[in-house]
């Protein structure tokens, strides 16, 4: 049954724990994510983004080269 | 342990009208283990999940042809999954947002948009693949896949939009402990426990390095560690609304679910195995549980089955919410499982299109299937590297995470995992978009 604590109750819950699910609890104050803006570009980020770029053209001429053959480019299908 | 629940004010907030329920305990012992079981949930929905249909197809597959030498593979990627996961856990919980927002806001919007149309693209041919298991199961189960599907879809679509996350989480992981029965089926097959153990020890199965071993061990690979994954655990964690005190419970869990789907999927492949020493050839694993009859029995032949829908099932509704999520974090839209369907109109209608639709997809009669699950895989295999290498560099942003960024060892282990997906990643899609380029085995 839900009871509203008075000091009394306080008191005798310091010597108690008490367990609280996350979404009773208050809400936490995180990390502010929008005023930080973008991500700076160090050398490290940009030797990352460039190579994920790399794979990623390479995964494009990949399926570019299956539609061709698929199209009868490069011979014959069995 | 006191069973009195209280309603009190904010900690150091007499004004807050903000109430907050706890439950009291006299013991340490007694308050750890209820904060655990508090913030249990997504590290377990999101690796057993991971264990979906196509996951029991593959798992299945490695044991039909290859029997237990695969098992040290799976072993291998616990702690590959883990690592992968905590650091979700981390970036979850620090800023209380998920995987999508945070790309789109750090990388900014040509990243962003290009991360959300590729997860809602792998995301959605995913999910069709799930209900063509769904119905394949139903017609081996005598169910007509035209009820069974739509059925389901409904199913799915039901749970989620009850407005309360607590409600949709108990749903998940009661359909998780459903998974329990794969230890039962496992020991029930009577796996030889010599091959068990053998199977533990890294080697190369009887056969020789072959073109379809590399293929089967990037599949079962690929299958372990899923793009979606990453979306889903941070956007649960933040719907969740952990806090900064619930990391080490968040790990735990996260460690116990990998554990328990990693045992999961060597049942799996023990189940396969079954079904190659007494000399079947793999072609779907309703054949097999239809094959297993005469031999072990209607329960294992059934259970098999409903199995699969489970896998199906749960699958599904964390691909949909991986989806739904991500889009509401981009868009700015309201996307919380606790918010009523009138109040996040947006989340819950991506949600509901996305099961929607890919469940009418399987039901067109001749629907291009194979063309689908060959699209899950080259995009997953696209996917896959670029989203572990946005979470690589998001944890390594101090500005951003602070205490919580990665360590040096961190980063040692999570380079050697990125640059080996990398590579299979390449090489998977390389040879389902250029088959012609590798040599027949």
């Amino acid at each position: 049954m839900a009871t509203t604590m008075n000091s009394l109750e306080l008191e005798e819950l310091e010597s108690r724990f008490v367990v609280i699910h996350p979404l009773d609890d208050v809400p936490e104050e995180k990390v502010d994510t929008e005023s930080l803006g973008p991500m700076a570009m160090t050398m490290s980020v940009r030797v990352s983004l460039v190579s994920l770029r790399a794979y990623l053209v390479l995964m494009v001429l990949l399926v570019m080269y299956h539609a061709l053959d698929l199209a009868g480019l490069f011979g014959r299908h069995v | 342990m006191s069973n009195k629940v209280l309603t009190m004010p904010a900690a150091g907030a007499e004004t807050e009208i903000m109430p907050v329920r706890g439950r009291v305990v006299k013991s340490k012992w007694t308050f750890n283990l209820l904060t655990f079981l508090m913030v249990f949930g997504p590290g377990l929905i999101v690796m057993v999940a991971d264990n979906d249909a196509g996951a029991v197809s593959t798992y299945i597959q490695a044991g039909a042809q290859y029997g237990t030498h695969l098992l040290w593979v799976i072993l291998l990627l616990l702690p590959v999954t883990y690592f992968i996961q905590e650091m979700v856990v981390r970036l979850g919980i620090a800023t209380g947002k998920g995987h999508a927002a945070m790309i789109y806001q750090r990388f900014g919007k040509w990243w962003g948009l290009f991360s959300l149309a590729d997860l809602e693209l792998v995301n959605f041919f995913t999910l069709v693949t799930e209900f063509a298991a769904i119905d394949l199961a139903c017609a081996n189960l005598g169910i007509d896949p035209r009820i069974g599907v739509p059925a389901a879809a409904a199913g799915l679509i039901t749970i989620a939009v009850t407005g309360s996350y607590r409600r949709w989480e108990r749903m998940a992981v009661a359909l998780c402990s459903l998974d329990l029965i794969w230890l039962y089926l496992a020991w029930k097959l009577h796996p030889p426990l010599a091959d068990l153990g053998h199977g533990l020890i890294p080697g190369v199965p009887a056969g020789g390095l072959t073109g379809d071993l590399v293929f089967m061990v990037i599949a079962i690979i690929g299958t372990t560690v899923a793009p979606w994954q990453l979306f889903f655990q941070q956007s649960c964690i933040a719907d969740k609304k952990l806090r900064f005190a619930d990391v080490k419970w968040a790990r735990l869990d996260t460690f116990l679910g990998a554990c328990f789907t990693i045992t999961v999927a060597g049942c799996m492949l023990i189940a396969g195995n079954y079904s190659r020493i007494h000399g079947f050839t793999f072609e779907d694993p309703a054949k097999m549980a239809n094959n297993l009859l005469p031999l072990a029995g209607w329960f294992v032949r059934n259970a098999l089955l409903l199995l699969m829908i489970n896998a199906a099932l749960l699958g599904a509704t964390a691909i949909s919410l991986s989806s739904a999520w991500a889009y509401g974090e981009v868009r700015g839209w309201p996307h919380s499982l606790e918010l009523p369907f009138y109040k996040a109109k947006g989340f819950y209608g991506i949600y509901a299109f996305c099961t929607a639709v890919a469940a009418g997809v399987v039901l067109i009669p001749k629907a291009p299937l194979q063309l689908i699950i060959l699209s899950v895989q080259v995009l997953a295999g696209v996917m896959l590297p670029s989203a572990i290498i946005f979470l690589q560099l998001l944890l390594n942003d101090r500005e951003l995470l602070g205490a919580y960024a990665n360590r040096p060892w961190n980063n040692a282990v999570n380079w050697t995992i990125i640059v080996v997906l990398f590579a299979l990643s390449v090489i998977l899609a390389a040879q389902v978009a250029a088959p012609k380029l590798f040599p027949a085995s």
